[in-house]
């Protein structure tokens, strides 16, 4: 049990001694994961707003594959993006593989599902009257698309952070598409699995530990965002 | 003169069923228009319709002469209250400045807001920045309202606006309604259920019932049951009186129509060759304020007509809830429903 | 309104930090396929800022086995490869996939075990400590990834007379599938044997500390000698593949001062690869 304890202190000297190898872990993580959130909420909301609020043939189709996409192992999505963004694959020539954004796009794929998902529950969960309502007061077609999506901002706040949760957390993206380089595409989560192989489990207790701070961090502010408004 | 509204071979269906079906109907433009019927006659769904919320199934709707829909260049000159107003999730300002805003009106802003909503009643500075779960029902619908008046709609429709609300609410809200038409001459279409209003503001009535749009000088209805007796439906009272029509040309139909200018009334009895004659009292008088005429009903059970007379007419009869009259009329309706 | 306009600025911060990203591609960067021991020992960590410094190419690594390297180096995913599976790089240069193979250094394998060494091989021949670990049915604990250490252990296999591929069934014989270190630290918690190169071995003895559950048992056999080498990627297989970087790396890693810097690499005092690179 000794090691645990250690592992624990060594987090926060680690922390506190601003390591250099644990910050670059920490930022390439923050930074990979807000590209795939950005792009997976800006193609993600509006796709969910119309899976939500329109109604079309084959849609409850549509809606059993997006469910089914929820459960989308990430080491598959991982070898998929791979076998595209490798040299032989057919992206291989924009030179992808082993990047941030390589392994942004990977974490997009992952997310997307969620993100459409979510949002579609919290679209079509609004009150019928909304939609009379905004037409009523003259809203054109954008106009009530955005104030569909505002009206529905919790129900998608609450997808954007489990689909964060998601980003936050996978290992197998990271990995095989990434690589896991040092200073370049090593993510808090797969150093966590790297030193743990290597038995190195402070380190890996440390990044852990910052992990779960970010994930705090991001659930708490937005309660308090809740709260606030 | 151009009709405010213009109603051609409509057909508005909620799946399979048809929700309203108009084959022409003129609305006339300015003043108040009162819209009657039971609950499920279909007035939500044309009020919808005519605030071009929704696209009706088929058929076509002009408004002054123009062909109109959801997102045409005329969509925002009309505005529509629904029967349970929806808020959005912010405060009563942005709630009231959300119609300006998306049409690009920020001039002003405050001060608008402000002035609609002291003539729904409700204090500025009291309520300006109130979120949208801390009001009462009442309440919300006064600043659902004030976020239609806001816009100085041309045509402002109202669906229900009193039916759910306190007795003050509803008196600011009628007050508010007056104010929109007499000051920007607002044609106002309304849905309801109170009278005492109808007949103190309305122009002119529509009635609907099962999806049409009646006549307005057939409102007098007969529901069933029927029984069959001979070439005859029969409809039997329970003090033993009679009253006889021809079948529907329909099987579905069971409403009888009888145009009020089919009605003879007499003060005794009186035979009558092939025509239904029955004993009525007279139970309700109303005054049409803004025409003078009178409004008689007359019950026997469950079936009431409601007769129009002017002044003259109505002391030369000297009429009193009370009274028992004779009523005749042909054994063919009108219309069938 | 002031939020829309944060948020625009925001959006654009993004895509300003999303283009370099992207634009690292352009920079002067080797990627390199190498094995889980070269990383593990801090090897690589010692050698690439050297090497930036030298020349200002960027090294980039992807620590995996001998045998992924070897598939990434043919999916022209890497620039080029330090490995150590002697055989398989000469298949992989005669398949037109590799060029120029050039040796840079070595050290040894070496069987490892629980101090109180169960089965009694210490001090014995590799292929006689093989043999009596077989009989015995003590526990090994294998890599099973095709590594080259996996590769060299196949090898030995074979020469103690005993079919690798016949083991996979054997209850006292456990495959991990993951790196040396990682696989030392299953060994360790299974009380097993296992062959190990000795600068990873170094490496887990300095993580815990100078108390480790494992021992050197076998070692100092010529049989077991680990050569590593780079090869570049073929550009005629890979024309994206940057050879020239490459070129760089190889004439750089087996030049007099950079060999002379991989003697001079320790780890708790310990010398863990042994230069040998030809002189051209």
């Amino acid at each position: 049990m000794g090691y645990i304890t250690e592992g624990i202190i060594k987090a926060f000297e680690l922390l506190i001694s601003r390591d250099a190898e644990t910050y670059s872990a920490i930022l390439t993580t923050l930074k990979v994961s807000t590209y795939a959130m950005t792009a997976s909420l800006a193609l993600g909301i509006p796709l969910g707003f119309f899976l939500g609020f329109l109604d079309f043939r084959g849609k409850k189709l549509l809606r059993t594959i997006v469910n089914t996409l929820l459960a989308f192992p990430t080491v598959l999505i991982g070898l998929l993006v791979y076998a595209l963004l490798s040299q032989r694959g057919p992206l291989g020539q924009y030179g992808l593989l082993f990047t941030l954004p390589g392994v942004a796009i990977g974490q997009t794929i992952l997310a997307l599902p969620i993100v459409i998902a979510l949002t579609a529950t919290a679209v079509e969960s609004l009150d019928r009257q909304l939609r009379i309502t905004l037409l009523a007061l003259g809203a054109n077609r954008y106009q009530l698309l955005c104030t569909c999506i505002w009206e529905a901002r919790y129900g998608i706040l609450t997808a954007a952070v489990t689909a964060y949760g998601r980003v936050l957390t996978e290992v197998g993206i990271s990995l095989m598409v990434g690589g896991n380089i040092k200073w370049h595409t090593r993510t808090i989560t797969t150093a966590i699995a790297l030193e743990t192989s290597k038995g190195e489990f402070a380190m890996g207790i440390a990044l852990g530990l910052v992990l779960l701070l970010i994930a705090f961090v991001v659930n708490f502010s937005l309660m308090y965002l809740r709260q606030r408004s | 003169m151009i009709p405010l509204y213009e109603i051609k071979n409509l057909i508005h269906k909620y799946g399979e069923k048809v929700a309203l079906k108009i084959d022409n109907l003129t609305i006339s433009d300015r003043g108040v228009t009162a819209l009657l019927g039971p609950n499920g006659a279909g007035k939500s769904t044309l009020l919808r319709l005519l605030a071009l919320v929704e696209k009706p199934t088929q058929g076509q709707i002009y408004l002054r002469g123009e062909p109109v829909g959801p997102f045409c260049k005329a969509f925002r000159k009309v505005t529509l209250l629904p029967q349970q107003p929806y808020l959005l999730k912010r405060s009563v300002f942005e709630n009231i400045a959300y119609g300006l805003k998306i049409r690009g009106k920020k001039k002003n802003l405050r001060q608008k807001v402000c002035e609609v909503l002291s003539w729904v009643g409700l204090d500025p500075d009291q309520f300006l920045h109130r979120p949208w779960y801390a009001l009462s029902g009442g309440e919300a619908q006064r600043v659902a309202l004030a976020s239609r008046l806001v816009l100085q709609p041309e045509v402002l429709l109202l669906d229900e606006p009193t039916a759910s609300v306190d007795a003050k609410s509803a008196q600011l809200i009628k007050e508010a309604v007056t104010k929109a038409v007499s000051l920007w001459g607002t044609s106002l279409i309304i849905a309801t259920h109170d009278w005492a209003w109808i007949n103190e503001i309305a122009d002119r009535t529509l009635y609907l019932i099962k999806g049409h749009v009646l006549p307005s000088e057939m409102s007098n209805l007969i529901f069933g049951p029927w029984t069959v007796n001979g070439r005859f439906w029969e409809k039997r009272f329970r003090d033993g009186q009679r009253l006889l029509l021809e079948p529907p040309p329909s099987k579905d139909m069971d409403i009888a129509l009888i145009s009020s200018s089919s009605v003879e009334i007499f003060g005794n009895p009186k035979p009558v060759h092939d025509q239904n004659l029955l004993s009525f009292w007279v139970t309700r008088l109303n005054l049409k304020t803004k025409s003078g005429q009178i409004l008689v009903t007359f019950s026997l059970e469950d079936v009431s007509f409601t007769l129009e007379f002017s002044k003259e007419k109505f002391s030369s009869y000297g009429f009193v809830p009370g009274k028992k009259v004779w009523l005749s009329f042909p054994k063919k309706a009108s219309a069938w429903l | 309104m002031n939020t829309k306009k944060v948020l625009l600025l925001c959006f654009w911060a993004l895509l300003a930090l999303f283009l370099a990203d992207l634009g690292l591609a352009e920079k002067k960067v080797l990627r390199m396929a190498t094995t889980t021991s070269t990383d593990n020992t801090g090897l690589l960590d010692y050698l690439a800022p050297i090497f930036k410094k030298d020349t200002g190419i960027e090294l980039q690594w992807i620590a995996v086995g001998t045998g992924k390297a070897l598939k990434l180096g043919q999916n022209c995913d890497v620039d080029i490869l330090m490995v150590h599976a002697p055989s398989a790089e000469k298949a992989f240069i005669k398949a037109g996939y590799g060029i120029n193979r050039r040796e840079i250094m070595y050290n040894d394998f070496i069987i490892v075990g629980p101090p109180d060494d169960p089965a009694g091989i210490k001090g014995m021949s590799a292929t006689e400590a093989l043999r009596k670990i077989a009989n015995q049915k003590a526990i090994f604990v294998s890599r099973g990834d095709h590594s080259g250490t996996h590769k060299k252990e196949e090898t030995l296999w074979k020469t103690a007379g005993i079919d690798p591929n016949k083991l996979d069934k054997e209850p006292w014989y456990i495959q991990t599938g993951q790196g040396m270190l990682a696989t030392l630290n299953v060994a360790s918690e299974k009380r097993g044997y296992t062959l190990t190169d000795r600068g990873t071995f170094i490496k887990y003895e300095a993580t815990l500390k100078g108390k480790p559950i494992l021992v050197i048992l076998v070692e100092g056999d010529k049989i077991i000698r680990n050569q590593y080498s780079v090869i570049e990627i073929n550009p005629e297989h890979c024309p994206n593949v940057k050879n020239d970087l490459a070129r760089t790396f190889s004439d750089w890693i087996t030049s007099p001062k950079i060999q002379q810097a991989i003697a001079n690499f320790r780890l708790m005092g310990k010398q863990l690869f042994i230069p040998n690179a030809k002189t051209k």
